[in-house]
């Protein structure tokens, strides 16, 4: 039992904030690492979060024989689907309130096989700005990568986690990298749409860009249920371009492959990468409100923060 | 509340807080002599708050209208002055001392033995850069259910084209409950009191574009004195979270009472309760 073994890095697990990748290939390593963490955690009297895909929950779920009061169990692909709303999740979960003082431990796997290309820059994102948001936490957070992966993907995770492993052990990264530095890699050019709708608009514009979005959205197929949330993202994005981003604006709206892309491009930039990555005040005007709302609405947002200006490309399924 | 003694002398209605859209010297004289005459008729006490007009042309063009205005100024049933010498003459337009001179006015005029009170006023200065002038949408809201549901008094508030621009007249059009003017657009959003109940119907689009009309829609919310406040969203098709978080504030301003109840919640509402359950304790659907 490998489990032994993780427990033999205790003094890791210990320390102010550990961030492993783990790397499987097979069910058992799975298991062996990730329940192994996990059992370690409940071991300690800890709260986990294991945040991972539907199959590998069902595993995991099996593992411990069914639920543990300790224990939330969220499926990744519906939770975590658009990357950029994990890192909200995971803040929720270590400061929710009435949490006694001890250390949480959460399993977060963002990457799977199957997710496009980019998602999976947009998770690796995701990743580095862990780093970020929880520098100096007392918390454990094991990410788990299926050396199934494509080989570029499994490469950003040396860079994105500070310890790296498999079931048997763990080991510091040697590749591991500032995370500011990772989230510019990340920044890699976005496609051009073959046929976009644009519409510029300013601030008289704006409930006008509103009312053609949805007429475009409609004639689109996107029920009316992903319509509401379409409509409150654009919403967001296009009023944030009046008031942060130069007074006006860029919106781009295409088909793309079973879904639609709203793109907003502005003059603004972006100067916290953790903007909207924390469940804001709902009263308060300003601390990324927008921007969350965005990430909780959409299958995907790409962010594309530089000197030319800020590029939002919102992502809603059609299916 | 100033002069709250007064008692409702009828019953509350759509047409004593009208707009009158015009955009020229005929349709105003005809406006104006229509109001002074059915007021004489009444046997009311009559007042006209100039704005630009000079208040001696007032009285010609009632005058040249076969009314006896020089004899009801000579007795007091009809007065022209300006806003300026009158409820602007303080620091600028404040909506809260305002509603206070309407409660003593009318105290007044039934002191006087008048049967009611009718007022029109030109409200031209909204467009100009007079202190307070931002809060003229707020105080249009406010008045329905401070003023006009307690109160025997018609007031006619005259909007002139030539001086207001169209998108300002249109917002504040819509905040009465009758219009008795000309044609007017639709506002991206619109507000106009309920008047069955207290409460504001809030129609169009809500979004950062519209938020000067959507803060005084919260401040008439704020101010409303009864316990239960409604909105009606049905005409309403997109509201962001600024405006629903502005709502929700003044609510919370307003003294401990039920929450906001809406009706007719459109979808945007609904998601933004479902991602913000804080605003829940301020904003109630009460159609599920």
């Amino acid at each position: 039992m490998t489990t032994d073994s993780l427990m033999n890095d205790h003094a890791d697990r210990l320390a102010p904030f550990f961030h492993p990748a783990l790397f499987y290939a097979t069910e058992d390593e799975y298991l062996d690492g990730v329940g192994g963490f996990v059992r370690g955690a409940l071991d300690e009297g800890q709260d986990v979060l294991v945040a991972v895909p539907g199959a590998r929950l069902k595993l995991l779920k099996e593992f411990f024989d069914g639920e543990h009061e300790r224990v939330m169990w969220v499926d990744m692909t519906d939770a975590g689907r658009n990357p950029g709303r994990i890192l909200s999740m995971l803040q929720e979960f270590a400061d929710r309130p009435g949490r006694d003082a001890r250390p949480v431990s959460i399993v977060g796997e963002p990457i799977w096989v199957g997710r496009t290309p980019a998602e999976s820059w947009e998770a690796t994102r995701h990743e580095a700005l862990i780093n970020l948001a929880f520098e100096g936490r007392g918390l454990s957070i094991l990410c788990p990568y299926d050396t199934a992966l494509p080989e570029e993907v499994l490469a950003q995770a040396y860079r994105t986690h500070p310890v790296v492993g498999d079931s048997a052990a763990y080991r510091a990264s040697a590749r591991y990298t500032d995370p500011r530095e990772v989230c510019r890699d990340c920044d890699v050019p976005l496609p051009e749409p073959r046929d976009a709708v644009v519409l510029a608009f300013g601030r008289e514009d704006l409930a006008r860009v509103r009312d053609e979005a949805d007429h475009w959205a409609t004639a689109a197929g996107l029920s009316p249920e992903r319509r509401t949330d379409w409509l409150l993202a654009i919403g967001e994005a296009t009023s944030n371009s009046v008031r942060h981003g130069g007074g006006q604006g860029r919106l781009r709206l295409w088909r793309a492959d079973g879904e639609l892309v709203a793109e907003i491009s502005d003059r603004g930039r972006l100067a916290d990468p953790l903007t909207g990555r924390r469940r804001p005040d709902p009263y308060a005007p300003t601390g990324g409100r927008g921007v969350w709302i965005m990430h909780q609405l959409c299958d995907l947002v790409e962010i594309r923060s530089s000197a030319q200006g800020l590029v939002l490309r919102l992502h809603m399924s059609v299916k | 509340m100033p002069g709250a003694a007064v008692p409702a002398e009828r019953e509350p209605g759509t047409g004593h807080h009208s707009s009158v859209v015009f955009a020229d010297d005929q349709e105003w004289a005809a406006h104006l002599c229509a109001f002074v005459r059915d007021g004489l008729a009444r046997d009311e006490e009559i007042k006209y708050f100039a704005d630009t007009t000079d208040p001696g042309r007032v009285l010609r063009t009632l005058g040249d209208a076969g009314i006896d205005a020089v004899a009801a100024e000579r007795r007091g049933q009809l007065s022209v002055s300006t806003a300026a010498q009158t409820y602007l003459a303080g620091t600028g337009f404040d909506p809260d001392a305002m509603i206070g001179l309407w409660y003593d006015a009318v105290e007044e005029s039934a002191a006087r033995g008048y049967a009611g009170l009718r007022a029109i006023g030109e409200m031209s200065w909204g467009a100009r850069d007079i202190p307070g002038a931002d809060r003229l949408l707020e105080y249009e809201l406010r008045i329905h259910q401070e003023v006009f549901e307690r109160l025997p008094l018609t007031a006619w508030c005259f909007y002139d084209r030539r001086l207001l621009p169209d998108d300002r007249v249109d917002v504040l059009v819509g905040a009465h409950p009758a219009n008795r003017g000309g044609p007017v657009g639709r506002p991206v959003l619109r507000v106009t009191p309920l008047t069955d109940r207290p409460g504001l119907r809030l129609s169009g689009s809500a979004g950062y574009d519209t938020r000067e009309a959507v803060a005084a829609a919260a401040a008439a919310v704020r101010g409303m004195p009864t316990a239960r406040v409604e909105l009606d969203l049905a005409g309403l098709r997109h509201l962001d979270t600024a405006s629903l978080a502005t709502l929700a504030a003044a609510v919370a301003d307003r003294p401990a009472g039920p929450p906001l109840g809406v009706r007719h919640a459109p979808p945007p509402l609904r998601r933004l309760l479902d991602l913000f359950p804080e605003f829940g304790s301020a904003v109630e659907v009460l159609d599920r």
